[in-house]
């Protein structure tokens, strides 16, 4: 079920064409993430997207979950934003109020009873693992306690798509790790999420869909899995020992079907044509040759290794 | 020295490209000097209207009031009394009334008493006005006096001529009475010399005797002879009757005779008649000499005589020099008798000039105390206005208040809002101070505060205008505080408006700080009531609901641009 539509949607500033001609489908439950280089406009469509800057051209369009009716964002944008919740980058909170004061402070924005801001915000205070710290002033918050208050700040009203702009910026492997999960079971809770981000780790990790933005338009809109395919096929990470082994192991492993083979040290990381193949191949070499290594692991190509094909210039 | 001017040039580039740092330091000072240059490039002419009431505009009135409008001031006519301009004075339409006598004119001991009227709660102006009014009636004193003075060394010179010219008289009947005074010593002197002793002779009685026997013999002889005459008589041919007639008379003188010779019969001094002929001799004697003293008295008499004539003269003379000199002594006495000022503090300043304070009884405090208050009102509500403002752009919450389902009008209006609680305040605090202080003030409260509500909006307004046009807190601040300089400055709290030009004074009257700071005082001071003060009310809420349009226009002008930055810095910032 879609909620929100990009039409050939362009964007300028300044004379400058920064999108042009984005079409784009959010479907209800996704989590989608936007990537790009830098200065690819990745964080314009996100603004778009969520209603913050308006088109040059082109329509964004919102669908109502009451009617299924499309309604132009823009247009609409004071009716729809109490559906939308938007944390951005930097911190988006008031530092001098306290945790509970922040989200009761939008939760009475939003027009919400007090009791259900409280009953809200009490969950989220639970559920971020803030509620100890809940009468702390936000400024005294570590980068990871505040990456969580500015999310359940995008929540406390309870919208349906969540719009998180680089959430893993400055937040150690830790930090990360528990926003991620926080942004799992917010969208386990029926909450769309969308997300622009470089840390594509998370982003893999998070998101149904991703959206490489690259020169001026949406270049792919697929799941990981469908991202990869043009680009690197899966990998085999060979662990050997260094010396004579590893070298009779190279001259044994380019009899195969494969198209390249990255020596590691420690490491030999070899692109099969065929995967099954190769495998089976090796294997036979192995035993007739009375070779050996360490473990071998069959391995999908990351989103941080097809980037660069993706995202970039690379072919 | 290199990396120095490196640094400098960095930083000189950095703040140029900064445009509202540029716009601040660049053109803030610039505008600032020239609308103050433009102020108060004047030396000439005052802006200040003072109220003049006579009971007659006499000549000398209508000159010296002409002197006042020919000189800095504008004049304004009250014919019917004194209360009239008083009460313009306190509305703010005449900066000083003066109460003129009918006349300027000193003519008795009692000086002239010039009464000016002043708004003390005008403190820079009140001395401005004293002592350039008081200038003028000083110069106006002066020349009384100097007039005064003048008459009077002209009545001392007229005096002086008669009495040079009464020298000569009085010198010419001292001469003729010196001359009289000669004359009757010259004459005391000749008629000491008159001998008027008497003479001494001693005269020997008997002579008469003798005189009076020989008279006797005489007298018988005499008799014989009458006999004879008888005897003659009778034979003589005449008539009987003239013979009678002489035989009569011959017996009468024989009678006589006889008579004669008894009395000299019967004398028996011894002088006899040579002795009569003696004394006779010697009263002829002294006769003579007593004829001849009387001779040299006579002269001498007569000598006095031409003498008392000429003393006289001369005395007559003299008496008709003192007529004259009289005469004049009374005509000058008559000047100087008309000299009717001859106390020497009304000749040195014929005119007195007394001051009177519209708001008596009131202290400096009451004076000055509008202007503070407004002064405090106005910077608190400007920078507040503008922090407030900058707080909310500058906030890190900004980006979501844009998803929040709340129109920016109503940001707009808690911004206010929330600078109108600090005012109040603010204002609690100060108006609970002031009046222990001025407790009679706490009549005014109420419609001073409503005054303040509509300055504090105006004024929150402007700062939050400035708030929304500039970019930082730094030079909004700055715009804020350069904003309120320039309307203290041209405010006439400081310098006086009327030290203005006149058509930049009529530009500033509608200075939203001179509104503001005429109302409180007119409430506080003179106890104006709402009629009095509605229109300069409804100016105040005029700006205030323009600049709140104001607001509203450039947010949504601007707002695009700030979120482009809010974004830039969101994204941007490490």
């Amino acid at each position: 079920m879609e909620v929100i539509q990009l039409k050939e949607v362009s964007k300028e500033y300044n004379k400058a064409t920064i999108l042009e001609h984005v079409n784009l489908l959010v479907e209800q439950g996704d989590i989608i993430g936007i990537i790009g280089q830098s200065g690819s406009g990745k964080t314009t469509l996100l603004n778009l997207i969520a209603g913050f800057v308006a088109p040059s051209s082109g329509e964004v369009v919102y669908f109502s979950k009451i009617d299924r009716q499309p309604k132009n964002l823009n247009q609409n944008f004071s009716k729809i934003k109490k559906h939308l919740g938007f944390t951005p980058q930097r911190s988006s909170f008031y530092p001098k109020l306290s945790i509970k004061e922040n989200l009761i402070h939008f939760g009475q924005l939003y027009g919400l009873e007090r009791s259900m801001i409280l009953e809200n915000a009490k969950n989220l205070l639970q559920f971020t693992g803030l509620y100890e710290h809940r009468d702390k002033l936000a400024e005294q918050l570590s980068g990871g306690m505040q990456r969580r208050l500015d999310i359940s700040c995008s929540l406390v009203h309870k919208p349906k798509i969540l719009f998180l702009d680089e959430p893993m910026a400055d937040l150690d492997p830790i930090m990360q790790e528990g926003i991620i999960q926080l942004i799992q079971e917010v969208n386990k809770q029926g909450v769309t999420v969308i997300i622009a981000s470089h840390h594509l780790e998370s982003v893999e990790r998070l998101c149904s869909q991703i959206v490489v933005v690259r020169n001026r338009t949406i270049k792919n809109y697929a799941e990981v899995d469908e991202l990869r395919k043009p680009f690197l096929k899966d990998n085999l990470v060979i662990n050997i020992k260094a010396g004579k082994e590893k070298d009779l192991l190279i001259t044994a492993l380019r009899q195969l079907p494969i198209s390249k083979i990255v020596d590691q040290g420690h490491q030999l990381v070899v692109y099969p044509e065929d995967t099954e193949g190769t495998v089976l191949g090796l294997l036979k070499i192995v035993k007739k040759e009375d070779l050996s290594f360490q473990n071998m692991d069959l391995r999908k190509p990351s989103l941080n290794e097809i980037f660069p094909f993706v995202a970039g210039n690379k072919l | 020295m290199n990396t120095l001017w490196l640094l400098t040039k960095k930083n000189l580039q950095l703040l140029l490209r900064a445009k509202s740092s540029a716009l601040i330091v660049v053109f803030a000072p610039l505008l600032t000097i020239l609308i103050l240059g433009l102020s108060f490039n004047n030396s000439a002419k005052y802006g200040i209207n003072i109220g003049v009431y006579a009971p007659v505009f006499s000549p000398d009135v209508e000159a010296f009031v002409s002197t006042l409008q020919e000189g800095e001031f504008k004049i304004v006519k009250y014919e019917a009394n004194i209360e009239e301009c008083i009460e313009d004075l306190k509305q703010g339409f005449v900066h000083s009334c003066i109460s003129l006598p009918e006349s300027l004119s000193v003519e008795s001991n009692r000086p002239k008493e010039i009464t000016f009227y002043v708004d003390p709660s005008r403190v820079n102006l009140v001395w401005m006005v004293e002592e350039t009014v008081k200038n003028k009636f000083n110069l106006k004193s002066q020349q009384l006096s100097e007039e005064l003075a003048q008459d009077m060394l002209s009545r001392l010179q007229q005096t002086k001529t008669g009495l040079a010219e009464e020298k000569a008289t009085v010198a010419s009947a001292k001469d003729k009475s010196s001359t009289a005074a000669g004359s009757t010593n010259a004459i005391k002197s000749g008629l000491s010399s008159v001998d008027v002793a008497p003479p001494t002779t001693t005269y020997d009685l008997t002579a008469l005797t003798t005189f009076k026997e020989n008279l006797a013999g005489r007298l018988t002889e005499g008799k014989s002879k009458i006999s004879a005459a008888r005897g003659a008589l009778s034979d003589s041919n005449v008539s009987s009757t003239a013979k009678t007639k002489i035989s009569s008379f011959l017996t009468q003188a024989e009678a006589e005779l006889i008579a004669a010779e008894e009395s000299f019969a019967n004398n028996t001094g011894e002088g006899s008649f040579a002795a009569v002929s003696t004394l006779v001799e010697s009263l002829n004697t002294d006769l003579t000499s007593a004829k001849a003293k009387l001779a040299a008295a006579g002269e001498k008499v007569a000598s006095a005589g031409t003498g008392l004539d000429g003393v006289q003269t001369s005395l007559q003379e003299t008496l008709k020099l003192l007529e004259s000199a009289q005469n004049n002594a009374n005509s000058m006495l008559s000047t100087l008798e008309a000299q009717k000022v001859t106390d020497a503090t009304v000749l040195s300043s014929p005119l007195i000039t007394k001051v009177e304070r519209v708001a008596a009884g009131k202290t400096y405090l009451n004076y000055l105390f509008s202007g503070l208050l407004v002064l405090v009102i106005m910077f608190s509500s400007l920078l507040l206005g503008t922090t407030l403002v900058m707080m909310e752009k500058n906030s890190p919450a900004f980006l979501r208040n844009f998803f929040v389902p709340i129109q920016k009008v109503t940001f707009i209006l808690s911004t206010y809002l929330t600078t109108l609680v600090l005012i109040v305040v603010q204002l609690a605090i100060i108006l609970g101070i002031a009046l222990i202080f001025l407790p009679q003030s706490y009549v005014a409260l109420p419609l001073s505060g409503l005054i303040l509500f509509f300055a504090a909006s105006v004024f929150t307004f402007i700062g939050m205008l400035i708030g929304y046009v500039f970019v930082s807190e730094e030079t909004g601040v700055l715009a804020s505080i350069s904003a309120g300089s320039m309307m203290l400055f041209v405010s006439g709290l400081i310098l006086p408006l009327e030290s203005m030009s006149a058509s930049l004074r009529n530009v500033i009257a509608f200075n939203p700080f001179v509104i503001a700071e005429r109302l409180i005082r007119e409430v506080v001071i003179f106890d104006a009531s709402i009629k009095v003060l509605w229109q300069d009310l409804l100016i105040l809420f005029g700006y205030a609901a323009v600049l709140f349009l104001l607001i509203l226009i450039v947010e949504s002008v601007l707002h695009d641009r700030l979120k482009d930055r809010i974004l830039h810095r969101h994204q941007k910032q490490p």
